[in-house]
């Protein structure tokens, strides 16, 4: 039986996250808002108006190039894409087309393995075949018979970026679009929510036998809203097309959408002959310049990129894959580690255990960002030094994060004034051990006939009565000599 | 001679001067109209009447009110003592390309004939901010389509002031009409392949077509966007100067509005022209057709007075010391109409492309199920013929099989037009000149009906002018004489990128040194 390997590439649409739209000065986020309240002459394509491209947003896909180390045309120019719909108000849309702002690019995607602990099986590297910018269309309604069309979201900045027909499988789809929105919040230009239309993505899948070169007829998968569902229409699409090669059909270049609700995939069109949507340049539009001086001021801000970071991590800090992968999951974290590392004298792994298991936790159960906490890295290397040095314990420790973040007061100060530097008066300790066994004769008698696991028991009263300032390791050795 | 007859300049100036009030002007203009306009086109006329045949028909729309509260707050500010500004009082007509918030801004297309729209253009905006009194908007062929008038859809259409029986030209004929019967002392028209030029040049008045990016083309209803410039009509060139000077300059709705400095062009009208260089090319005394059939060209001399008028132009810079250039080579000048023919009509179709019946404008009456239908009926019942042609033609030359051998090829023919003015206004080059002088047109203005249905021929009233607006460089028309016919002969000056200035003192010295001249004295057949 033949062996048919998927041929996958994903055609996104990103929307920048600028204040104004790209050609005029109207709100770009209409999220909150009723239907045709930011728009204006200019995105409603009024007879007349012309567009002003708003720099911002060229700014943003100059990041977005950079960071997918394509390279940024120092000379580009918008063109018009010629095509009938409702929601589009021009008639037009503003795009790019042979001359867009970047050129080439690639992510080098690592693939994790099954295990689920993030680490990497192997890396494949997804060529970008197109990356420009132009401007959202409308949305289009059908309700009660009616088309209803909300203009708010024309002229919305977006960058299309397409990949070749590199990846290889649906879970390397998901795995692309995890790392591209995680690179696109980490270099801060989109807010990159699927269900919010930030990051809206088409899939073209074909197959082909295993070690073939040549690329079969595709079909595209559109109407996809959130990563799993990209997953979920991929792996049944590659087996519709098994399926049907199987049985002697030839695979169409279909156009294809998804059913989310019932895990579908249904033929929207037959796709044999191209549009024709007669571009040519935007002569409403000077030609894009990107002089060396803008592009450098632009890029001076890009940050390092998480991929990066990662592999710095790892290196640098000796964390392993999971740790690195885990705190480098958005950027306000990863400085807060790598903050509180260069604070602290001791061990990189000890911050990341205090990161991934109490600062995490935090933040969940606070539905917080990294970038709200009041608790700073400082507050945490503090905290934990203090129990480096025995001034509490480590339970205090964990309590003190929420703590201080409840409180928004530093941790020496609310060790001081809540007392909870753990107690080494080990005359101290004895007498409430005393007084613990003093007060339950029967759980001692029970111990001595041979119920060690009682241990435990008494030492968290012990705990309790020293309002947990006692080591417990201290208790745990008086106890014991105190029955034997 | 009434108040509406003065110049724009001399009209702001007794306004400042309180020697007569802005309503006072206001009042004469809207009896010029009166007496002169006859009706004002409109989408279903009726028969043209014999007295219709005798009328102007300049506008399709008249704001008396607006012009009466610009009129009154003018009178307001100078009562006030404030500065009324430098149009202060002037009456203006605005050609019916230009969205003005508040009034119906129709391209004399039946598709946008109920098209009230809620912003002003840029160079309206700024008439408006120098004082001047908006009385309405002028016709013109249906979304600047054509050279006559005759393809508006608002009927009766204008007629020339000189003779009724003829054209005022186009597209901006309205505008033209109305400065030459003294309805308004200034209009905005646009060109964009003589659109300003040659109905000036019909109608014995002066036109400019800027530099392009001059003047913003912001609330311009667009026909061929890299072509089109809005630009002054007026009945003497220091009114045109005048004029220029308000609309010219950047503006932060139009990217392709040059960030240049707006010169004092009123001051720079004084500059003489001894030592200038003014060009004479024998490709402009000549019109070229291309003959598809034996792909090669045929030419047609241009008319002798016609001739006669440019030449005794060039004696009279001679006369006043200027250096007359003759055989300057303009090679290219032959293939401006078949490239403009492609390109505006490429950009022409996509422009036309939002006017769908979805969100303003016409729509089909009664309820359609079907989109494509209701696009199809709304397009096909509201465009008249000409937009309608230029949509086929412009979709079938950008269709992506034919685009490169037409689209594409037109371009680089666009580019070599360019190098012709390049070379001979390069001030390093062999020919270094300041202008070149040619006709304006081929011909004095033609009878109604005469050329009107063959569009090719129509198209070919533009010849000598088209080439700048490829190149994009500034030209101006002016009257130069009077043909046998009794009609008028404009004469042209194009010079390079942004010297308007420099054009503009030519145009005036020219106007200065033949004042006394004869031809001068002839009044137009409806003033008379």
């Amino acid at each position: 039986m033949t062996q048919y390997e998927p041929i996958i590439g994903l055609e996104t649409h990103i929307r920048l996250n600028t204040q104004s739209k790209i050609f005029c000065s109207c709100k770009a986020d209409s999220w909150y808002d009723p239907p045709n309240t930011n728009i204006c002459p200019v995105c409603m394509g009024l007879p007349g108006v012309l567009p002003v491209l708003n720099e911002k947003s060229v700014e943003k896909a100059m990041l977005l190039a950079t960071a997918m180390q394509a390279e940024i045309r120092p000379l580009s120019y918008f063109d018009r894409k010629n095509y009938f719909y409702p929601d589009l108000p021009k008639g037009y849309q503003i795009s790019q087309y042979d001359m867009p702002l970047a050129k080439g690019g690639y992510l080098d995607l690592p693939i994790p393995d099954s295990s689920g602990l993030s680490t990497t099986s192997y890396t494949r590297r997804i060529g970008i075949t197109k990356l420009h910018l132009e401007e959202d269309a409308g949305k289009t309604k059908n309700e009660s018979g009616q088309r209803q069309i909300d203009f708010n979201r024309c002229g919305v900045p977006l960058v299309e970026m397409v990949t070749g027909p590199d990846l290889r499988s649906a879970d390397e789809a998901a795995q692309y679009l995890i790392r591209l929105r995680q690179l696109l919040r980490w270099i801060g230009i989109s807010e990159a929510d699927m269900e919010k239309g930030h990051l809206r993505c088409d899939a073209n899948v074909s197959i082909r036998p295993v070690g073939a070169e040549y690329l079969n007829p595709k079909t595209e998968i559109k109407n996809v809203n959130s990563i799993e569902a990209v997953r979920d229409a991929i792996t049944k699409e590659i087996e519709r097309q098994i399926r049907e090669t199987g049985s002697g059909h030839k695979i169409e270049a279909w156009t294809l959408e998804w059913d989310e609700d019932r895990g579908l995939l249904k033929k929207m069109r037959s796709k044999e002959t191209e549009a024709d949507y007669r571009y040519f340049r935007e002569p409403d539009l000077l030609p894009l310049r990107i002089d060396a001086v803008w592009k450098e001021k632009v890029l001076a801000t890009l940050p390092e990129l998480p991929l990066q970071r990662r592999q710095r991590f790892i290196d640098e800090y000796n964390l392993p894959e999971y740790d690195a992968d885990i705190l480098t999951g958005e950027r306000g974290l990863s400085d807060f580690f790598e903050s509180s590392v260069k604070a602290y004298h001791g061990e990189s792994k000890k911050v990341s255990n205090w990161i991934m298991n109490d600062v995490l936790r935090m933040l969940k159960d606070r539905s917080i960002q990294s970038e709200q906490l009041f608790l700073q890295p400082t507050d945490l290397v503090e905290i934990i030094t203090m129990i480096d040095k025995g001034v509490i314990n480590t339970s205090t420790g964990k309590s003190l994060i929420d703590k201080v973040e409840q409180a928004h007061k530093k941790p020496g100060e609310l060790v001081k004034s809540e007392n909870l530097a753990k107690v080494n008066d080990e005359g101290a300790i004895l007498a409430a051990c005393k007084a613990v066994l003093d007060e339950n004769p029967g759980e001692v008698a029970t111990y001595k006939t041979g119920k060690l696991t009682l241990m435990g028991w008494f030492v968290g009263q012990v705990m309790r009565k020293t309002q947990g300032k006692a080591d417990p390791g201290m208790v745990k050795g008086l106890l014991e000599s105190l029955l034997k | 001679m009434e108040l509406c007859d003065l110049p724009a300049f001399q009209i702001s100036e007794m306004v400042r001067r309180r020697e007569v009030s802005a309503s006072e002007v206001l009042d004469s203009a809207l009896n010029r109209i009166q007496l002169v306009d006859g009706r004002q086109g409109c989408l279903d006329p009726g028969s043209i009447t014999d007295e219709d045949r005798k009328k102007v028909h300049a506008f399709i729309s008249i704001t008396t009110d607006k012009a009466r509260a610009q009129a009154s707050a003018v009178d307001k500010k100078i009562a006030a003592g404030e500065p009324p500004g430098a149009l202060a009082g002037v009456p203006i007509s605005i050609k019916d390309i230009f969205c003005v918030r508040g009034t119906n801004s129709t391209a004399a297309s039946k598709i946008l004939a109920n098209f009230n729209s809620p912003y002003t253009a840029t160079p309206v905006n700024r008439l408006e901010a120098a004082g001047g009194l908006v009385l309405g908007k002028a016709n013109l062929d249906e979304f600047t389509y054509g050279s006559s008038n005759e393809s508006s859809a608002f009927q009766p259409t204008p007629r020339n002031p000189w003779n009724t029986k003829h054209v005022p030209g186009g597209s901006s004929g309205g505008c033209t009409a109305s400065v030459a019967a003294g309805e308004a002392a200034l209009s905005l028209g646009t060109d964009t392949a003589g659109s300003i030029r040659q109905p000036a040049s019909f109608c014995g008045v002066v036109g400019m077509k800027p530099t392009y990016g001059r003047v913003s083309r912001y609330g311009l209803i667009a026909f061929g966007s890299s072509l089109d410039c809005p630009g002054p009509v007026a009945r003497n060139v220091k009114d045109v100067a005048l004029m220029l000077r308000i609309i010219a300059g950047s503006d932060p709705h139009d990217s392709t509005a040059a960030v240049v400095p707006v010169d004092d062009y009123v001051a720079a009208l004084e500059k003489n022209v001894k030592g200038k260089r003014i060009g004479l090319s024998p490709d402009y005394f000549k019109i070229t057709y291309p003959v598809p059939a034996s792909d090669s060209f045929q030419q047609q001399a241009i008319p002798q007075d016609i001739d006669q008028t440019v030449q005794h132009a060039a004696e009279i810079f001679r006369q006043m010391g200027a250096e007359i250039v003759e055989g300057v080579p303009m090679p290219n000048t032959r293939n401006g109409i078949p490239a403009y023919f492609v390109i505006s009509r490429v950009e022409a179709a996509s422009n036309l492309h939002r006017y769908d019946g979805v969100k303003y404008g016409y729509r089909t009456p009664g309820e359609l199920d079907d989109l494509r239908t209701m696009y199809r009926k709304s397009r096909g019942e509201a465009f008249g013929p000409q937009p309608k042609l230029r949509i086929l033609m412009g979709m079938y030359v950008s269709a992506a099989q034919y685009s490169e051998q037409y689209y594409m090829r037109a371009l680089k023919v666009r580019s070599l037009i360019r190098q012709d003015f390049d070379r001979i206004f390069d001030p390093a080059g062999p020919y270094h000149l300041d202008a070149l002088l040619t006709p304006t047109t081929p011909t004095p203005a033609f009878e109604m009906d005469a050329v009107y249905g063959d569009s090719v021929m129509m198209q070919y009233a533009d010849q000598l002018t088209v080439p700048a607006n490829h190149a994009g460089i500034p030209g101006i028309s002016i009257p130069g004489g009077i043909s046998s016919s009794g009609l008028p002969v404009g004469i042209q000056l194009l010079g390079p990128d942004f010297s308007e200035a420099n054009l503009l003192s030519i145009a005036h010295a020219f106007e200065t040194a033949t004042t006394n001249e004869p031809w001068r004295s002839v009044k137009p057949q409806v003033l008379q």
